[in-house]
């Protein structure tokens, strides 16, 4: 693929990801500017980049979304949900056809922008789309560049154009920009070049005066008062927080109403002079805040009410403006924009790379403690430096296996912003309101896991909303909110990522899920009688179990909860659930940080080696025979009062009866899915870092095994998923 | 009087200088085209008054006791002066080299 298509690639993946978001969070508070505003670049920036490629249905379908947003602006209404929705189409049109350059390497030639032109048309009814007015900064640039030093400080910039007979009329220009508070910069200009001085008329103001401001714009106009109307005032950096738009909107309807009053004192001579004077404060008063369709209405009310000469148009505009609705309210606008870091773009596959380096690289060393090992055994000299090089080597390979982790490191934010998306899709098609709450998405892992997450979760979530969660009048029924909550929480936990998914529906009918179980023969019914209220709920866990009455589009698509599990165990991970009936449930997802190295412990059995992954080994103890008693067919051992059942790895592996074991050998008591189980072998080897790799070929799909690696004599270590023996 | 001529070399400008006195500054302006503008008592300068004096271009002596005119007016008055004679050094420069041409030719 082309380079610059690479990169069109790249960003506009990013860009649509970042929209999409940005539109999710509007839709939350639609009266967010710095989302809005934040949505808008990121559409015409993909609409650039669409351009640059010479994309042309992109750009169209974008250009659709960036008028619909540019309407809602330009009218000064939030955005509306159909909008959010549209715009929504608009990106995922535009995935699609990213995906499709991905794969072809080119642009598609047959790509088509009328479904989403259609569906913007549609939207917008017959109404003209409104573009937003550029305004012409050239002089707020030149004013900045002039004041350098002050000009971070600078909220708003002013460009005061007197009028020419303002000297007869008793003012002062400078004055007024000099009474202004926090002046931090003036310039003047000469509106013509100035005459020779006997030509000068002294008493025609030539002056332009420019101002940089330290207060936001709102603080000027206020104090400008009348002459507000000869000035273009611009708000510089960012927008303004919502306390300083609260008084902006204040001080406008302020500054309307003084002009109600002056229209309504006014004496009959005076008051054309007054309503056009008046008619402009006003309209500029409400362009200011934003409010453009009003500082229309008030701009057209005027010059009716001059041609008619009768103030009677324009009261009625300004009293209609003063008790408008105010501008959108503006939500808390999160300040924190983060200080731009040095990035270097790698593409995950050479990082992947390095990953796949460092496993060899930990095998090797492992190889070179064997070694070391053997040079032990035959009393070699070299015996001390070999150690000591050994355990530098060590020390270097996990060193670099940490920073190499840090580069795989995701927040998992990179999964979970999509959720929001999807959480409302689902909402909308199963007709449950709902809302998602995201936790601690800053947590990182792995970027491996990371993207682990993504099928379970999306599982999950879609089981909470279609199975877990009521409808609207059931909640309400029950004393709930008719809006649900489910809540998306992650945090770390020693090497462990734990992702829980909490929702506030009606919990798990336990008697249901035997009911469904007993029904679906996935159990006996004896064994069905005998479990306790937490075992039945692992019961959703089983292959082949699901509740929905219904298939429906959501969820009950043939893969459940154990699909959840697969996943999850695939990166030695586990879930598990809990649950309270009419409170919600609790589906929680634990996934190591990393899986690029696992620490396993070698046992014998039968002979063999085997590694048991050490994350699952709470101790090891020997006891003696006469404590191990038999549990109908199987064994038990107690421990710190509780019983937990006892499994001979030997006996489980060995294919033939007469395969001996020592009945005697250490115990591993493992911590397996939330309960303790304990597995007796013939002898306990070594701790060793290891590169888990999944079992294939043959090996694939066994049951018990949780994957290999070499070890460093170049045999083949098998290391076992502990869960399934003790099962 | 705010605007007096004190001697043929400096124009002083005191206390507060409103509008009308812009053309009393013009006429002794025009009257003494060396004259310098003497400042430091000055309080307070109407926009007027700024207009003559950026019109004209003279250079400022002393530093006035207002913040407000220390600070924002001078280097503006300053910038204006500096240019003009720039702009009238530039002209007349550049008439002498077409002068010194022509005489050539």
């Amino acid at each position: 693929m082309d380079e610059l298509l690479a990169q069109f690639l790249i960003e506009s993946r990013e860009l649509v990801d970042k929209a999409a978001d940005d539109l999710l969070a509007l839709e939350k508070a639609p009266g967010d500017r710095q989302r809005f505003e934040d949505a808008f670049r990121a559409f015409h920036t993909l609409k650039g980049g669409a351009g640059i490629v010479e994309f042309a249905a992109m750009q169209t379908a974008l250009h659709c979304a960036e008028d619909a947003l540019a309407a809602a602006r330009s009218e000064s209404r939030p955005v509306s949900s159909l909008d959010i929705g549209n715009c929504l189409s608009c990106l995922d049109q535009v995935a699609e056809w990213l995906d499709a350059i991905e794969s072809t390497g080119a642009v598609p030639v047959d790509a088509d922008p009328a479904d989403i032109v259609a569906l913007f048309a549609q939207a917008a009814g017959s109404e003209p789309i409104a573009v937003p007015r550029a305004s012409n900064a050239e002089w707020i640039d030149g004013l900045l560049r002039a004041h350098p030093a002050v000009a971070p400080r600078a909220q708003t910039a002013l460009r005061y154009t007197p009028a020419a007979d303002s000297f007869f009329r008793q003012q002062d220009p400078v004055a007024t920009i000099a009474g202004l508070p926090g002046l931090l910069a003036l310039d003047l200009r000469q509106r013509e070049a100035w005459p020779t001085l006997d030509e000068l008329d002294p008493f025609a103001c030539n002056l332009t005066i420019e101002a940089l401001l330290a207060p936001d714009s709102a603080t000027a106009l206020a104090a400008l008062g009348d002459e507000a109307r000869h000035c273009e005032i611009e708000t510089l950096r960012g927008r303004p927080h919502a306390a300083d738009s609260d008084s902006l909107v204040r001080k406008a309807a302020e500054l309307l109403d003084a002009q109600v009053h002056l229209l309504e004192s006014a004496e009959n001579t005076e008051q054309l002079g007054r309503i056009a004077s008046a008619g402009l404060v006003a309209t500029n008063v409400l362009r200011h805040v934003g409010r453009s369709a009003e500082a229309d209405a008030v701009a057209t009310a005027a010059a009716v009410a001059i041609a008619e000469r009768r103030l009677q148009p324009l009261l009625e505009a300004l009293a209609a403006a003063v008790q408008g609705p105010p501008p959108a309210e503006v939500a808390a606008v999160p300040a924190e924009r983060r200080g731009a870091k040095q990035t270097v773009r790698v593409s995950a596959e050479r990082i992947d790379v390095l990953v796949r380096l460092i496993g060899e690289l930990v095998v090797s060393s492992n190889a070179m403690g064997h070694v070391t090992k053997l040079a032990e055994q035959w009393s070699s000299p070299l015996t001390g430096t070999l150690k000591n090089q050994h355990a530098a080597l060590g020390r270097l390979v996990a060193e670099l296996q940490r920073a190499v982790v840090g580069m795989r490191v995701l927040p998992l934010s990179a999964v979970f912003r999509r959720f929001p998306r999807l959480v409302r899709e689902m909402s909308a098609e199963l007709k449950k309101p709902a809302t998602l709450v995201l936790e601690g998405e800053e947590t990182e892992a792995d970027k491996a896991i990371v993207e682990t997450l993504v099928e379970p979760l999306v599982h999950v979530l879609r089981n909470a909303l279609d199975h877990g969660v009521e409808d609207a009048a059931a909640r309400v029924a029950a004393g709930k909110p008719p809006v649900a909550t489910i809540r998306l929480r992650a945090y770390r936990q020693r090497e462990h990522v734990v992702v829980e998914v909490t929702d506030d529906g009606a919990g798990i009918d336990i008697a249901k899920i035997k009911q469904i179980a007993h029904d679906r023969r996935l159990l006996p019914a004896d064994e069905l009688a005998a479990l306790t209220d937490q075992e039945s709920l692992n019961l959703i866990f089983l292959p082949g179990f699901s509740t929905a009455k219904t298939i429906t589009h959501v969820s009950g698509r043939g893969v459940g909860m154990d699909a959840v599990r697969t996943a999850a165990s695939r990166v030695g991970g586990h879930v598990d659930v809990r649950s309270a009936l009419g409170k919600g449930t609790t589906v929680r997802v634990t996934l190591p940080f990393s899986v690029l190295v696992t620490q396993v412990m070698t046992v014998e059995a039968g002979g063999q080696l085997f590694g048991i992954p050490l994350d699952a080994v709470v101790e090891t103890l020997r006891v003696d025979k006469d404590k191990i008693f038999p549990v109908g067919a199987a064994h038990a051992i107690v421990l710190h009062d509780r019983t937990i059942p006892l499994v001979r790895l030997a006996e489980m592996l060995a294919d033939r009866a007469d395969v001996r074991w020592d009945d005697t050998g250490p115990i591993v008591i493992a911590q397996l899915g939330g309960e303790l189980g304990a597995v007796q072998v013939d002898r306990i080897g070594e701790r060793i870092d290891v590169i888990l790799k999944p079992l294939d070929g043959l090996l694939a799909g066994l049951p018990g095994l949780a994957g290999s690696t070499l070890l460093g004599d170049g045999s083949v270590l098998l290391v076992l998923d502990l869960a399934e023996f003790v099962r | 009087m705010t605007v007096r001529m004190i001697d043929q070399g400096v124009i002083e400008l005191t206390g507060r200088c409103g509008a009308d006195e812009a053309e009393v500054l013009q006429h002794q302006l025009l009257a003494a085209p060396g004259a310098v503008v003497e400042w430091t008592r000055c309080e307070h300068l109407h926009s007027a008054v700024i207009q003559v004096l950026l019109a004209a271009g003279r250079l400022m002596q002393g530093t006035p006791n207002t913040v407000f005119l220390a600070d924002f007016i001078a280097p503006i008055l300053t910038r204006s002066a500096v240019r003009q004679r720039t702009a009238q050094g530039l002209r007349a420069a550049s008439q002498a080299a077409e002068e010194e041409q022509r005489d050539g030719l």
